[in-house]
C-alpha cells in the first residue's frame, strides 16, 4: 500500500506537472529523454544496438595475515564480480538491445529492450543472460509515461549511459550507497576452500540475487520543457524497490523524484555539451529477509544533488549524496545490510580533452563515509573510503575507446576489527576497451 | 520559315523552363525521399544543405519530394522540423504526396499532421516526373 507521505508527494508532483503542461515541450538531450523516448517522426521499428566492454584489472592490496588462518582477503582487495583473484581479464559488459517504435507512423509509443550477456554483479551468480531493461513509453504533449524495468531517476553517475562513463570503476559513494544489493534468507559469507587465495571473507556468493544496477520495475511520469534557453526536466516514479528482480517483496512502493535544468552549449546525444544542475530523492521500505516473522520494514532513503559542466575541452562534475537505512556493509556481510545507519559521500571529477588529439585525461576525487551514526545504531562501524583516480582515455573513433584508470585508495574504520582489514586496501589498475555498435 | 518557327518555339520552351526554374538559377534539382530508414532523413537534409551552400540559394531551385515511408520527414512532429524550417527559409520547397497521406490516414485513423512548410501534391512520383520534364535533375540520396 502506498503510504500517505508518498501519496502527498505524488499529488504535489502531479500539480507541478499540470502547471507545466502548457509550456513548450523541449527536445532536451538528457538521460530521461535519451533512454526513455525516440526522436519523433524518425525512429524505426527496431534499431539494433549494444556495446561490449572487455577489461583487465589488477589490485595491489595486501592481505590481512591471520595468526592461524593465513592470508585473508576482503572484497575491496579482489577483482569483482567474482572476487576470486587480484588480477583478472573480464568481459564486464556485453549488452545487446532493440529500441524504436512498433508503429513508425505514430510516435506516441516507443520501447527500449536491453539484455546483459557480460560478467558482472547482474549476472555473476548464475551466469545467465539477464534482461536489464524492458520498457514502454507513452508520449503525450503534457506528460510521458514509461513503464517496465529501466534506470531509476537518481544521481548522474548512476543514471548516465554506462557506455559513455569516463572511468572503469564507480566511486565508492555510488558503488556502496546507490548500487543496491538485496539480501535474502540464507545469504551468508561462505568459505571458498577451492581457491588458491583464501577469500573466505570475500565471496560474492554471499549475495544470491543480482545487484540493483540502478534499476527498478515501475511507472515513471516525466517530461522536458524548454524555457528561457534552458531545458528543464522532471521525473516522478513509483517502483517495486526490488532492483533487477522482477516482482516485489512487500507492499511498499519506492518513490523516486528528479529534477534537472540544463543549458545546452551544442552537440547532441550522450555527449551533448552543457551546464546541468540536478537534484533527486529516493525513498522506500525493505523487508527483513533474515526475520520473516516480523512485519517491520526498514526505511531506505537516498537524496542528492549535483552539477555537470561540459564544454570542450573541459568537463567538471560534482555530486553529493546521502542516505539512511540499508547501508551496504560489504559484499561479504549481507546479514548486516538491514540497518538504520547513515552514510554520505561526494565526488569531484575533472576531464580535459587534449585539443587536436584523440586523448582525454581525467581526475576524480571521491569520498564516502558509512555508519556515521553507528554509535546510536544497532550495528555497523564508521568507515571512510577515499579514492583519487587518474585516468586517460584514447578515443579510437566515436564508437570505440580505451580507458585506463588508476585508483589510489585509502580506506579506514573507527572499529579495530574492520580497520585491520581496510588498511591494507591499496591501488588498483584498470584497462578497458569499449566498443559501441 | 519552318526552321525559323522551330527555333522560335525551342527558344520559347527554354525561356519557359528558365522562368519556372527562377530567373537567376543555374541548377534545378529535385531530391527524392521514399525510404523508411531514419538516416535517410538526415542524409537528404544534409544533401539539400550542401547544394544550397555550394550553388548559393539564389542560384539553385531545390525541391524535396516525400512519398511512401519517406513522408515521415514532413510530419509536423518530426525531430528535424527546425532544419526543415531553416531550409525552407532559403527557398527550398517541400512536397508531400497526397496518395501517401491518404494511405497513412487509413492506418492511423486520421490524416497525419504535416509540417507547415510542406505542400501536398497529388502524387509524389508524378511531381518528380513533372519537375524532370521542366529540366530538374533527380537525385535520390
Amino acid at each position: 500500500m502506498i503510504n500517505k507521505t508518498i501519496f502527498k508527494k505524488t499529488l504535489a508532483a502531479a500539480a507541478i506537472v499540470a502547471g507545466l503542461s502548457a509550456i513548450q515541450v523541449a527536445e532536451a538531450a538528457n538521460w530521461l529523454m535519451l533512454q526513455g523516448t525516440e526522436r519523433p517522426g524518425t525512429a524505426g521499428r527496431a534499431k539494433v544496438w549494444g556495446f561490449i566492454q572487455a577489461q583487465y584489472q589488477a589490485d595491489d592490496s595486501e592481505p590481512f595475515t591471520h595468526p592461524t588462518d593465513g592470508d585473508l582477503y576482503i572484497p575491496p582487495k579482489l577483482i569483482g564480480p567474482n572476487l576470486t583473484s587480484q588480477q583478472q581479464f573480464n568481459v564486464n559488459r556485453a549488452r545487446l538491445g532493440l529500441r524504436g517504435t512498433g508503429m513508425p507512423l505514430d510516435s506516441s509509443v516507443n520501447y527500449f529492450l536491453l539484455a546483459e550477456f557480460g560478467n558482472n554483479g547482474i549476472t555473476a551468480n548464475d551466469n545467465d543472460a539477464v534482461v536489464s531493461d524492458a520498457s514502454i513509453t507513452v508520449n503525450t504533449d503534457a506528460v510521458r509515461i514509461r513503464t517496465g524495468l529501466f534506470k531509476t531517476p537518481g544521481p548522474e553517475e548512476a543514471l548516465q549511459a554506462i557506455h559513455v562513463f569516463d572511468y572503469v570503476n564507480f566511486t565508492s559513494v555510488t558503488n556502496q550507497l546507490m548500487l543496491e544489493r538485496f539480501p535474502q534468507l540464507g545469504d551468508v559469507n561462505t568459505a571458498r576452500a577451492d581457491l588458491a587465495l583464501d577469500t573466505n571473507k570475500g565471496s560474492i556468493s554471499a549475495y544470491s540475487r543480482p545487484v540493483g544496477a540502478f534499476r527498478d520495475t515501475g511507472v515513471q511520469f516525466f517530461q522536458s520543457y524548454k524555457m528561457g534557453g534552458w531545458d528543464h526536466s522532471y521525473a516522478v516514479m513509483l517502483g517495486n524497490g526490488n532492483g533487477m528482480n522482477f516482482g516485489d517483496t512487500n507492499n511498499s512502493k519506492d518513490l523516486y523524484l528528479y529534477w534537472a535544468s540544463e543549458k545546452s552549449f551544442g552537440g547532441k546525444g550522450p555527449r551533448m555539451q552543457g551546464l546541468k544542475i540536478f537534484a533527486w530523492s529516493q525513498s522506500g521500505k525493505r523487508y527483513d529477509a533474515y526475520d520473516i516473522t516480523t512485519t517491520d520494514e526498514q526505511d531506505r532513503t537516498r537524496s542528492g544533488f549535483g552539477v555537470k559542466y561540459l564544454k570542450m575541452p573541459f568537463r567538471v562534475t560534482f555530486e553529493t549524496m546521502s542516505g539512511n537505512g540499508m547501508i551496504f556493509q560489504g559484499q561479504h556481510r549481507p546479514q548486516d545490510a538491514i540497518n538504520d545507519l547513515e552514510a554520505s559521500g561526494n565526488y569531484l571529477d575533472f576531464g580535459y580533452y587534449i585539443p587536436n588529439s584523440k586523448w582525454e585525461v581525467d581526475l576524480r576525487v571521491d569520498t564516502y563515509t558509512r555508519g556515521e551514526n553507528h554509535g546510536t545504531s544497532a550495528a555497523g562501524d564508521e568507515s571512510t573510503f577515499d579514492t583519487n583516480t587518474v585516468a586517460a582515455q584514447y578515443h579510437i573513433n566515436k564508437k570505440s575507446r580505451l580507458t585506463m584508470s588508476y585508483d589510489m585508495r585509502t580506506f579506514a574504520s573507527d572499529t579495530a576489527a574492520v580497520n585491520t582489514q581496510l588498511k591494507g586496501v591499496a591501488n588498483r589498475l584498470a584497462l578497458q576497451l569499449t566498443h559501441i555498435f | 520559315m519552318k526552321k525559323i518557327l522551330g527555333i522560335i518555339a525551342a527558344m520559347g520552351m527554354l525561356l519557359s523552363v528558365s522562368a519556372q526554374a527562377g530567373d537567376f538559377a543555374e541548377q534545378s534539382i529535385v531530391l527524392q525521399i521514399s525510404d523508411p530508414n531514419p538516416f535517410k532523413q538526415t542524409l537528404v537534409l544534409n544533401v539539400a544543405n550542401n547544394i544550397i551552400k555550394h550553388y548559393g540559394q539564389d542560384k539553385v531551385n531545390l525541391e524535396i519530394v516525400a512519398f511512401g515511408p519517406g513522408l515521415r520527414l514532413l510530419f509536423a512532429e518530426n525531430a528535424n522540423q527546425d532544419r526543415i524550417a531553416a531550409l525552407s527559409s532559403t527557398g527550398v520547397k517541400f512536397s508531400a504526396c497526397k496518395n501517401t497521406i491518404n494511405a497513412m490516414a487509413k492506418k492511423l485513423g486520421h490524416p497525419p499532421a504535416l509540417n507547415p512548410n510542406a505542400v501536398p501534391v497529388s502524387a509524389g512520383v508524378v511531381r518528380i516526373v513533372d519537375l524532370m520534364n521542366k529540366g530538374y535533375k533527380l537525385v535520390k540520396p
